[in-house]
């Protein structure tokens, strides 16, 4: 049986979500393909312990674009943001705090990033140029934040930070849960894919945004597809035109929009033969680069934070980072490229029940806690019961240095390895944000240097989600982006 | 020296350091008739391009040991030749060591080099001619960018915008899968401070390869008698041109006159003016002798961030013997680099970088004396070892643990060379830049020369290894800088 549609679109996270209301609101017949019962892809929030509940794998997205958040009316459809204006680091004995909005560092990297959306959303919507993908030259254009390609966090921030204590602290703000070392240069570039203090966190967790995407999506007239995989792409030659799903089904579109990151587009939706050596080279060129563990904690009483160490009750609502240190954060990375569990991992926390209530019961607390240069691959084998406990056991040490007596309060901990993501977002080694944040794959290079609007070698198949170019900058931008491109090329016939 | 003319304002230009490119700076301005002093604080020209003598009958070069940016038109121009420059060898074979026995020889000889990788990887060695191909086109590309003293920033190729951000570590691997191979090429990429994983560390093998020796791409020579043969020559040409050189005359300070260079003052207190001056000394060391404020705050403290993270240090060995090293296979007269994983490199730059001394240290080493029998008595060798990347920092106070770090790897592959140690002499980084002044910041390999020859202040420019893309003796640095200061003085 073959279902025809105008478009297709693999994987109902954020940027699925979006590029398929812009095609249904381009009138284009749209279905979307999510392998998991519900859309959402990182956007959830679950019970891990009765009565309290979590976002698993992050608390807070990158920013959505404020004209993609009220065009798609999203205040209305539930997902309500409460922003963290603030941060704050604890040493043993001293602390940090940052208004966010007051970081000339952060503030230009906001610009920069916000200048990087517009210019991916005007390629997109212009036509491609007419000669083949592999021989166009690069264009002579210059990308907006290019110049942070060549240099160090530690310089930059050495450069415009005000107070010594700032420097650590921004660094372990702009790396939390990556794998980076803050003393190479090119790591400058992971301020314009912030990994905290983005977006804000919804209210309800991060599901309920998937929830309110999910509800606009509907109401446009998307029609769904739950609980199947893509096993494979349709395609003549080098012409994508339409999707098979695990039981047989094929669905016939004119073009498709892929959410899966690089590899995952590439390697298992198409047989390694049937791709162009060139694209299949580039492919296996890409550079993951997961690195994130998460802990999720519940707590029979709220840690106490005395009024000395907080300036008030609202900075715990932002993020808490635990005795962030360079020189660690460089030998933790060092661990991670050997495949070991760093013996100070960075590691950074949110009181998400302070924030939102709801996710714990009346009196106890939720928090979460993000590890960053937590291998994938372990030199010494696979991620077994004994290693996440001693993630779990060194994590807590760390925590309860600066944060006295949280051990006591543990009802219940959940530990989230790298391999985890994988299973269940789909994410090539459990990488969050599509792969490795370096100078040859950010920006115009990203996901390779010929290839940086969302269309792709494969005609009528377009890449949004995590690799393509905007896919760590900003939240649903990228399927924005991607629409555009497919909506431009169905209106000129470039997809007869 | 030369008896020239000395009232107050005889000389066009001053220029402080006789190293070679001081010298070859000089030996440009003069032909041009211009009225050069060179200004040398110690008390004999060639800055890094030393002999030092080990014991009484050693000799060997200190720290600039092989020569491979050496810039042609430097040595046809002022022929060096007639002046005594002499190559020992003009193609030095690059031999990567390894404990199994599997070395490494990348020579000339294509093929060679194909079955001698081959033993590694049988990918690696079909890749090895590509390789070779597509990096040596890419250093000729970018040639017009390091080798002519154009004034505008040129437009990049497009292939090096892309190799202009990413790592040296990415790039290789993305045609190579032998670590041995990877670690090789990376000692290589190293001499500008970058840690392989650097964005931006890819142009400095681009670099190298875009370097002539003797008519060679990306070749690699020793000068007979060691680089100061070089030195002695480029003084020749300088003094055959005209050129003063002054040596023991450190520079105090920089006059600055109504914002532009007027002079300088030596320690002795004598005032030499002149419009313009050409400093070897690094961007911080040069601003900081002019007066404070002359060169603009923001400059200043542009120049003091741009530390280096990481230096070398060099191990002078004088051996009564000198057993056969990694086996008989490998012909003594070459250039040897023990580094046998990339990872290892990776791990030492961080370590230096975070002012430790790495388990595991990459070195290369040369035995001069196998190259010129003149630098040791007969059946005896001598043996250069450079060290990086260390600390900046903190060697100075483990010389001990350095030392024994170095022999005992050298050991493994030479046995029983520690026994026949006569005479050892440790330079470390700390020792290297008391004797030959700091080195330079992290490399901005693709900064145009306006860039990194002019200073904030009129007439004071750059013309020392700080300034060339990667710190290595090739007298270009000189040539540009004069060719700016003629432009700079009409007539």
């Amino acid at each position: 049986m073959v279902e025809r549609y105008d478009a297709c679109v693999i994987g109902a996270g954020a940027d699925g979500l979006a590029a398929a209301i812009m095609l249904a609101r381009a009138k284009l017949k749209t279905i979307l393909i999510e392998r998991s019962e519900r859309p959402g892809g990182r956007l959830q929030t679950r019970e891990f312990h009765p009565g309290f509940r979590a976002s698993p794998f992050m608390d807070e997205v990158a920013p959505i674009p404020n004209e993609i958040f009220w065009s798609f009316d999203l205040a209305r459809q539930g997902a309500i943001l409460a922003s963290s204006s603030s941060s704050i680091a604890l040493w043993p004995g001293s602390q940090s705090v940052l208004r966010l909005s007051q970081q000339p560092l952060l503030r230009d990297a906001a610009v920069l990033s916000r200048e990087v959306i517009e210019r991916v959303a005007d390629d997109a919507h212009q036509a491609p140029p007419r000669r083949s993908l592999f021989s166009r030259p690069l264009p002579p254009r210059t990308w907006p934040g290019e110049a942070w390609a060549n240099h160090a966090l530690a310089g930059l921030l050495a450069e415009q930070a005000r107070d010594a204590l700032d420097v650590p602290h921004l660094a372990a703000l702009a790396l939390t849960g990556r794998a980076a070392d803050p003393y190479l240069s090119g790591s400058a570039l992971h301020l314009l894919a912030p990994a905290t203090g983005g977006s804000g966190m919804p209210i309800g967790g991060l599901g309920s945004l998937a929830h309110a995407l999910a509800h606009a999506a509907e109401s446009e007239g998307v029609a769904f597809s739950y609980g199947l995989d893509v096993s494979d792409l349709r395609h003549n030659k080098d012409r994508v035109t339409g999707a098979c799903l695990a039981d047989g089904t094929e669905i016939a579109a004119r073009a498709v929009i892929t959410t899966l990151d690089l590899k995952r587009s590439f390697l298992s939706l198409f047989k390694w033969n049937e791709l162009p050596a060139p694209v299949a080279k580039r492919v296996s060129g890409f550079r993951m680069a997961g690195g994130t563990a998460r802990l999720l904690l519940a707590l029979e009483r709220p840690p106490e934070l005395s009024a000395a160490r907080l300036a008030g009750a609202e900075m715990a609502r932002g993020s808490i980072h635990i005795a962030p240190d360079m020189r660690a954060q460089a030998d933790a990375y060092a661990a991670w490229r050997g495949g070991t569990v760093p013996e100070r991992p960075p590691i950074s926390l949110r009181l998400v029940s302070a924030v939102d209530p709801s996710l714990a019961p009346i009196g106890q607390a939720t928090i979460t806690v993000t590890l960053g240069s937590i291998p994938f691959r372990l030199f010494d084998g696979g991620w077994t019961k004994e290693k996440r406990d001693q993630l779990q056991s060194r994590a807590l040490d760390r925590i309860e240095d600066v944060l006295p007596g949280i051990k006591a309060r543990l009802l219940h901990v959940e530990v989230i390895a790298p391999p985890d993501i994988e299973d269940a977002l789909g994410l090539t080694e459990g990488d969050l944000w599509g792969g490795e944040i370096a100078g040859d794959q950010m920006l115009g290079l990203r996901p390779w240097s010929d290839m940086s609007g969302p269309r792709t070698p494969m005609r009528g198949l377009y890449l949004a989600g995590p690799s393509s170019a905007l896919g760590p900058l900003a939240t649903c931008a990228a399927g924005v982006a991607a629409a555009g491109a497919l909506i431009g090329d169905a209106k000129a016939g470039r997809l007869k | 020296m030369n008896a020239a003319p000395n009232a107050p304002g005889a000389f066009d230009a001053l220029i402080i350091g006789a190293g070679v490119n001081g010298l070859t700076a000089a030996a440009n301005l003069a032909r041009h008739r211009k009225r050069v002093l060179v200004l040398e604080a110690r008390n004999k020209i060639g800055g890094r391009c030393e002999t030092v003598t080990l014991g009484d009958s050693f000799s060997a070069p200190s720290v600039a040991h092989l020569l491979y940016a050496l810039d042609p038109s430097v040595v046809s121009e002022f022929r060096l030749t007639h002046h005594g420059l002499k190559f020992a060898a003009r193609d030095v074979p690059l031999v990567g060591l390894r404990a199994d026995g599997k070395h490494l020889v990348l020579g000339r000889d294509r093929h060679a080099a194909v079955r001698s990788i081959a033993a590694h990887s049988q990918a690696d060695a079909e890749a090895w001619p590509k390789f070779q191909r597509e990096l040596f086109e890419l250093g000729r590309v970018m040639r017009s960018h390091w080798w002519d003293a154009s004034p505008f920033e040129l437009p990049l190729p497009a292939a090096i915008k892309h190799l202009k951000v990413i790592s040296l570590a990415a790039w290789l691997d993305s045609w190579f899968e032998s670590d041995a191979l990877k670690a090789l090429l990376a000692f290589d990429a190293s001499e500008g401070g970058c840690s392989p994983l650097d964005a931006g560390s890819a142009p400095e093998l681009v670099w190298r390869a875009s370097q002539e020796m003797s008519g060679r791409q990306g070749a690699v020579a020793f000068a007979s008698g060691g680089p100061a043969t070089l030195a002695q020559a480029l003084f020749e040409a300088a003094q055959a041109a005209g050129a003063e050189v002054r040596t023991g005359a450190r520079v105090e300070a920089l006059l600055v006159t109504e914002g532009t260079i007027s002079g300088a003052r030596l320690s002795s207190g004598e005032i030499i003016a002149a419009p313009l001056v050409l400093s070897s000394l690094n961007r911080g060391e040069s601003l900081a002798l002019t007066p404070p404020g002359a060169g603009g705050f923001a400059h200043m403290a542009q120049a003091n961030l741009a530390k280096p993270a990481v230096a070398s240090a060099q191990l002078l060995l004088a051996l009564d013997h000198l057993p056969p090293f990694g086996g008989v296979t490998v012909p003594l007269n070459a250039r040897f680099v023990a580094a046998e994983r990339l990872e290892t490199f990776i791990a030492a730059h961080a370590s230096a970088r975070a002012g430790k001394i790495a388990d595991e240290l990459p070195f290369e080493f040369i035995a001069p004396s196998a190259f010129d029998a003149a630098l040791a008595p007969v059946g005896q060798h001598v043996v250069s070892v450079l060290i990086r990347p260390l600390p900046v920092e903190g060697c100075e106070n483990r010389r001990e643990e350095l030392l024994s770090k170095i022999v005992a790897t050298l050991d493994r592959f030479a046995f029983g060379l520690s026994k026949h140690i006569v005479h050892k002499e440790l330079l470390t980084p700390e020792n290297i830049a008391e004797r030959y002044g700091s080195p330079s910041g992290p490399g901005h390999v693709l900064r145009s020369w306006d860039l990194r020859v002019r200073t904030s202040i009129p007439g004071l420019m750059l013309c020392g290894a700080d300034a060339e893309p990667i710190g290595a003796v090739s007298g270009r640095v000189g040539r540009v800088a004069a060719a700016f200061a003629l432009a700079e003085v009409p007539r």
